[in-house]
């Protein structure tokens, strides 16, 4: 089962949820109730929704970061719920989040070639030009031999994007990579997360920037209490939105 | 990052202000008035020979200067109970060559047999000098404007100003390269110059204004690596001037450092071993790994370290015993039974043994606390990337907590050092019971546990300092 001829072989969707089920608490906190979903290749998707809607639940089971109660996931044919490599199929997903979540005591660099060296296997000389050429791409490239800590969260959070390009990874996840960031510097980000979107880059974003999910998106999916309310494109979700709770959420952010 | 305060250090320079202080006068006066010293004889006359009569009968009759082993020889041969009676000496002038410069240089030229002697000599009398020569160089820069002298150098002017005057007081001793038995029958007639008077006038007038001065710069005068040196300089003086007994003491109880070294650095070793298997442990998410490390901390922590030495030591061999019989009547398992029985434990393992489960089970308790206090997101971080739970421990978890757990494992190993002199009731021959040793032969009590003691003190100071400057290496920016 090795990921790159499932990758080939067809326009399977890249990403299966498949009856996905979470609880907290010993099941007196229902996270996710049997959501179902499908995400094709190249597709940039965004989930918004109110606090403890589930959203960022489901995006940290597409990883298994979170081990959902029952159902699965299917990632490049690979069911991560019985795989053994679950490690393998990690590194072709990588993941963005809100806490950034660098490596403090490695240098900027470090923090892209560590896995690169330990889990790619690649010699030191590559692994720092893959990462010299993904800070420069991140609009970074003077800041490769600074700590995380003298960042700022913009730069520290393109760092931390940088370091999941780094795996070259299919398919992207961001888990509202924007929501720590100080107004001046989230269009720094999203200029990056754009730019991936037009590369072609498979995208899974949480986030509450309406702006990036009109103009970048191919879907927006509007989850609730543990359930997928509304999965349309922007265009009709924004304008149009079918739903009741939709259109209450909407107007709730939007002003 | 590393912190780097060299940069820092070297910023504040002296301002004009300053540089009118009477303090800043004051300093600059004691500075010149040590280099004139250096001019002046420092000693008019010194010991050629003495005759010392014992109550026994015992007459000790020598030349000197004598050389250290020679000394504590004719000191050993002292009958033990014998009191003083007298003392005869006689002295000679001091030539102006030996006496001027602090004399030093001339006296390594004549005697380069008692080189190590006459290092430690240079370095006492060289102290005031180098102080002199900084305090200058400070005092000149500041009425000049920077030239690049750094602040810095005024603690260190300090220290070595404040040094200067035991370290003359030292350099007089030599003179008389005797015990302070004859040295209070001969203070008399072997007055210091007055060189020694200005050079000790110039010392505290240097130090005590530069102190002043730079009460007000607030940087940090005391420097505690000084206090490991002083330890030693004790230890020295005590070997150098009492050779008897203590000179014999530290031949006696010196092989017992390297004993006590050498089982406190193996069980430490091992000791942080099973401190992160322990704490590996106590953190698992596999119910039955988590039982069995919370319970080897719960009961090991729960049992005095000697009791635990003392069962291991006296009661294990029995259990070995116990369970080796039963099993020779187990089919398969003879071999294993009768290894049980034939198997000895020296005290050195017993020891090691000892020591490496009791601090274990105080490791895994720092190791837990030092991983769990890295957020969790720096696992799901290295998990996203592909790492395995091995991995991501190895090379994101605990390198980051490795900095949380130093200063307190810095803390366990002084501890430990402390602790392992419990071992001394396990036959085992460290400093401990190298002391009880002597004192049981010669009851000495009081100049035993005194050695013992500051040889202790010498080892955690300086373990402590280690651990500091470790942690000060280490430190980065979060």
């Amino acid at each position: 089962m090795e990921p790159q001829t499932q990758a080939s072989r067809s326009s399977d969707p890249i990403i299966q949820v498949r009856n996905l089920r979470k609880t907290y608490y010993h099941g007196k906190l229902v996270a996710l109730d049997n959501v179902s979903l499908d995400i094709p290749q190249k597709q940039v998707a965004v989930i918004i929704g109110p606090s403890g809607s589930g959203k960022s639940t489901l995006l940290r089971c597409l990883n298994y970061l979170e081990t959902p109660d029952s159902g699965d996931v299917i990632v490049d044919g690979i069911s991560l719920s019985t795989t053994e490599q679950l490690a393998k199929v990690r590194a072709e997903i990588g993941m963005v989040f809100q806490q950034f979540n660098l490596f403090p005591h490695l240098t900027v660099l470090d923090n892209i070639m560590v896995a690169q060296r330990i889990v790619r296997k690649r010699n030191r000389d590559d692994a720092e030009r893959t990462a010299k050429e993904l800070l420069a791409k991140v609009g970074i490239a003077d800041k490769g031999n600074s700590h995380p800590g003298q960042l700022s969260g913009g730069q520290q959070q393109r760092v931390a994007i940088a370091r999941a390009l780094a795996m070259q990874p299919k398919i992207m996840l961001f888990d509202e990579p924007t929501s720590a960031l100080d107004p001046e510097m989230i269009k720094e980000v999203l200029d990056v997360m754009l730019q991936l979107a037009q590369d072609g880059m498979t995208m899974v974003v949480v986030s509450h920037e309406m702006g990036f999910a009109r103009n970048a998106a191919d879907r927006v999916i509007f989850m609730d209490e543990g359930a997928i309310i509304e999965d349309t494109t922007p265009k009709e979700l924004f304008d149009a939105p079918k739903h009741d709770r939709t259109r209450e959420f909407l107007g709730k952010i939007l002003h | 990052m590393l912190l780097d305060d060299t940069s820092r250090l070297t910023e504040h320079r002296l301002t004009r202000a300053e540089a009118r202080d009477w303090r800043l006068v004051a300093a600059a006066f004691g500075a010149l008035l040590l280099l004139v010293s250096y001019a002046l004889p420092l000693f008019g006359q010194r010991i050629s020979s003495a005759t010392t009569e014992f109550s026994g009968g015992t007459v000790i009759e020598r030349e000197y200067p004598v050389l250290v082993h020679e000394q504590h020889f004719a000191q050993t041969k002292r009958p033990i109970g014998e009191q003083l009676v007298s003392v005869e000496i006689t002295t000679e002038q001091v030539s102006l060559a030996e006496s001027t410069g602090y004399g030093w240089m001339a006296q390594i030229v004549q005697d380069s047999e008692g080189a190590l002697r006459h290092l430690s000599m240079l370095l006492m009398m060289g102290l005031p000098l180098v102080s002199a020569v900084i305090a200058i160089a400070l005092v000149g820069q500041s009425w000049r404007g920077p030239s690049g002298v750094p602040e810095a150098l005024i603690p260190i002017s300090i220290q070595l100003a404040a040094l200067s005057v035991p370290g003359l007081f030292l350099a007089w001793f030599h003179q008389f390269d005797f015990s302070f038995l004859l040295l209070e029958q001969s203070a008399g007639a072997l007055m210091p110059g007055v060189g020694f008077w200005l050079a000790m006038a110039a010392s505290v007038t240097t130090a005590v204004s530069l102190f002043s001065l730079r009460n007000e710069t607030r940087r940090e005068i005391v420097n505690w690596w000084a206090l490991v040196l002083a330890v030693v300089l004790v230890i020295w003086l005590l070997v150098r001037f009492r050779p008897f007994p203590y000179l014999e003491i530290w031949r006696f109880i010196n092989d017992g450092i390297l004993v006590t070294l050498r089982i406190v650095s193996t069980s430490f070793g091992l000791m942080l071993l099973v401190s992160l298997l322990g704490g590996l442990g106590r953190i698992s998410s596999n119910r039955v790994i988590n039982f069995v490390a919370s319970l080897y901390v719960e009961l090991v922590r729960g049992i005095p370290l000697l009791v635990q030495l003392l069962f291991i030591w006296f009661a294990l061999p029995q259990v070995f015993n116990v369970i080796g019989a039963a099993l020779l009547s187990v089919p398969l398992l003879e071999g294993a039974g009768q290894w049980l029985i034939d198997l000895r434990l020296d005290p050195f393992t017993a020891a090691v043994l000892g020591l490496t489960v009791c601090y274990g089970a105080y490791g895994a308790e720092i190791f837990r606390a030092g991983i769990s206090s890295i957020h969790k997101g720096q696992m799901e971080a290295a998990r996203s990337v592909g790492m395995s739970y091995v991995q991501a421990m190895r090379f994101v978890i605990l390198p980051q907590a490795a900095r949380v757990i130093l200063p307190p494992v810095g803390n366990e190993f002084v501890a430990l050092l402390k602790d392992s002199s419990l071992v001394s009731v396990l036959a085992v021959s460290d400093l401990t019971r190298r002391g009880r040793e002597y004192m049981s032969r010669t009851f000495l009590s009081f100049d035993t546990w005194i050695m013992v003691a500051l040889c202790y003190l010498v080892l955690t100071l300086f373990s402590s300092r280690m651990v500091e400057l470790i942690e000060s290496k280490t430190r980065f920016e979060r």
